[in-house]
C-alpha cells in the first residue's frame, strides 16, 4: 500500500525494454545476416554524415569545438536527474500521523495521533503470540489517507482465517481507542524462519 | 481482462455468496488490495534506472571532455561512431552476436515486466473489518497440516502446491497402511471452504502409488 508509481514504472520499463531489445536484435542481425550489414553501412554512414555536418555548423566562433556537445551534456544531465527522481519514487509513502483533525469542542486546535501509537499497540499485542514468528506494523499514506499495514509471519500450519479474525478483533479494539476507523491491511507472509521451524510447535 | 475488472469481480463476488465482503466496508481498500496482489515492478525499475544512469554518466563524461577539448577517457565519440558504422567488421561475429543476444535478453526482461500482469502468488480472505492478503505458501502450509491429519502421515509425506486456481495435494502414504483419497479431499475442501480465499481454487489430491517405509 505504498505510493510506488506503478503506471509510470510500466511505461518507462516498456520504453527501456523495447529500446534494448531493438539494439540487441540489430546487433544479432548484423552478426548473422550479410544483407542487414549492407543496409546498415548505407544508413549509418548517411546518418553520421548528417551529424558531422550539424557539428561543423555549430562551432563556437573562432574555435574548433561545437556547442552541440554542451547541449548533449545538458540533455544527459536532465536524463540522469529524471532517473534519480524516478528511483526516489519507489516505495515512498510512509506516514507519521494516523489522525489529524478538529474535534467538536469549543477549544481551538487540532487533535493529532501519531502512527506510532497504533504501531506499538498492535506490535505489543501480536509479538506475544506463539503462533507468529514475526510482526511488523507500519503507517502508510495512500491517496492522502493514512492506513496501517500489519505484516505477520505465521508459523507453518496456522489457519490463516482464524488468525485474520483475531487480528481483526485487535483492530476493532484499536478503532475504539483512536475513535476513528483507519484502513488496515493484514498481510500474512511466509518467511524462511517459519519454513524451517517445526510444525509440531503450532498450537 | 484488466486488473480493475478483476477487482470489480472480487467485489461483486462478495454479496452474491452471502459472505462478508473482501475488503471490509471501505471502497478505498479495493485499490489497495489490487496493488497488494500485483507486483509494483520496483525491482526492475531500480535496475533499469541504474543502468540508464551509468550509461548517461559515461556519455556525459566523454561529451564533457570533448566539449572542453581534452583527450578522451576511453574512446573518442567520433572514433566510436566510426567503429559502430563499420560494425560487422572490426569485431568477431561470434562476439557481436553474443553481445547482441545479451542486450536483447535484457530488453526482453524489462519488456515482459512491463507487459505481463505481474500477479503475485497471493489470495485474499474475506473479513468484515480489515483487508487480508495471504501468501500462497501460508495457505499451503495450513492445508498441508489438515491433509496430514486426515491422512495420518508425517509432515514430510504431504506436499501441497497452491496456485491461483488450483490446490494440488500430494500424499505419500506409509507403506502398509491405507490412505483414503476421499477423506483427504474432503478434509482439505472443508478447510478451504472455511478460509474461503478469493479467488477460490479447486482441490486435487494425488496419492503416490509407492509408500514410505518406516514413517
Amino acid at each position: 500500500m505504498n505510493g510506488t508509481p506503478r503506471a509510470l514504472n510500466r511505461v518507462l520499463l516498456f520504453i527501456i525494454g523495447i529500446k534494448l531489445l531493438a539494439v540487441g536484435l540489430l546487433l544479432l542481425l548484423l552478426a548473422t545476416v550479410p544483407a542487414v550489414a549492407d543496409w546498415w553501412h548505407g544508413w549509418a554512414a548517411g546518418a553520421w554524415a548528417g551529424a558531422e555536418n550539424a557539428f561543423r555548423q555549430t562551432r563556437f566562433p573562432g574555435r574548433e569545438e561545437s556547442w552541440l556537445w554542451i547541449v548533449a551534456g545538458v540533455v544527459l544531465v536532465a536524463i540522469i536527474v529524471a532517473m534519480i527522481a524516478w528511483l526516489s519514487q519507489q516505495g515512498k509513502g510512509r506516514a507519521n500521523l494516523l489522525v489529524a483533525s478538529d474535534d467538536d469542542s469549543t477549544v481551538d486546535g487540532e487533535v493529532r495521533i501519531g502512527g506510532g501509537v497504533a504501531e506499538q499497540a498492535l506490535r505489543a499485542a501480536l509479538t506475544e503470540r506463539p503462533d507468529l514468528t514475526g510482526v511488523s506494523v507500519a503507517t502508510y499514506e495512500f491517496k492522502g489517507q493514512p492506513g496501517l499495514r500489519i505484516r505477520i509471519q505465521p508459523r507453518q500450519g496456522v489457519a490463516p482465517h482464524l488468525l485474520a479474525a483475531e487480528v481483526s478483533q485487535l483492530v476493532e479494539a484499536l478503532d475504539l481507542v483512536i475513535g476513528q476507523k483507519t484502513p488496515v491491511l493484514v498481510h500474512m507472509v511466509s518467511g524462511a524462519r517459519s519454513r524451517f521451524t517445526k510444525a509440531e510447535r503450532v498450537r | 481482462m484488466t486488473q480493475d475488472q478483476e477487482t470489480a469481480e472480487f467485489m461483486a463476488a462478495g454479496p452474491d455468496n452471502g459472505a462478508a465482503p473482501v475488503a471490509g466496508e471501505d471502497p478505498a481498500m479495493s485499490r489497495i488490495l489490487r496493488r497488494e496482489t500485483h507486483s509494483s515492478r520496483a525491482g526492475a525499475a531500480v535496475i533499469a534506472a541504474v543502468l540508464v544512469i551509468i550509461l548517461c554518466v559515461y556519455a556525459l563524461l566523454e561529451a564533457g571532455v570533448r566539449a572542453v577539448g581534452q583527450p578522451p577517457w576511453l574512446v573518442d565519440p567520433t572514433t566510436a561512431a566510426e567503429r559502430i558504422i563499420a560494425l560487422p567488421g572490426g569485431i568477431s561475429s561470434l562476439l557481436l552476436g553474443a553481445s547482441g543476444a545479451v542486450i536483447a535478453m535484457a530488453g526482453l526482461f524489462f519488456l515482459l515486466h512491463a507487459v505481463l500482469p505481474g500477479r503475485r502468488a497471493r489470495h485474499l480472505l474475506r473479513d468484515p473489518r480489515t483487508a487480508v492478503v495471504v501468501d500462497d505458501e501460508v495457505l499451503a502450509s495450513a492445508l498441508a497440516r489438515r491433509a496430514r491429519m486426515a491422512a495420518n502421515v508425517t509432515q514430510e509425506q504431504v506436499m501441497v502446491v497452491v496456485s491461483r486456481q488450483t490446490v494440488v495435494v500430494n500424499v505419500r502414504p506409509t507403506s502398509g497402511s491405507r490412505v483414503s483419497h476421499d477423506a483427504v479431499l474432503a478434509a482439505v475442501q472443508a478447510e478451504l471452504e472455511e478460509m474461503s480465499p478469493v479467488p477460490m481454487p479447486t482441490v486435487r489430491v494425488n496419492l503416490a502409488s509407492s509408500g514410505v517405509i518406516g514413517a
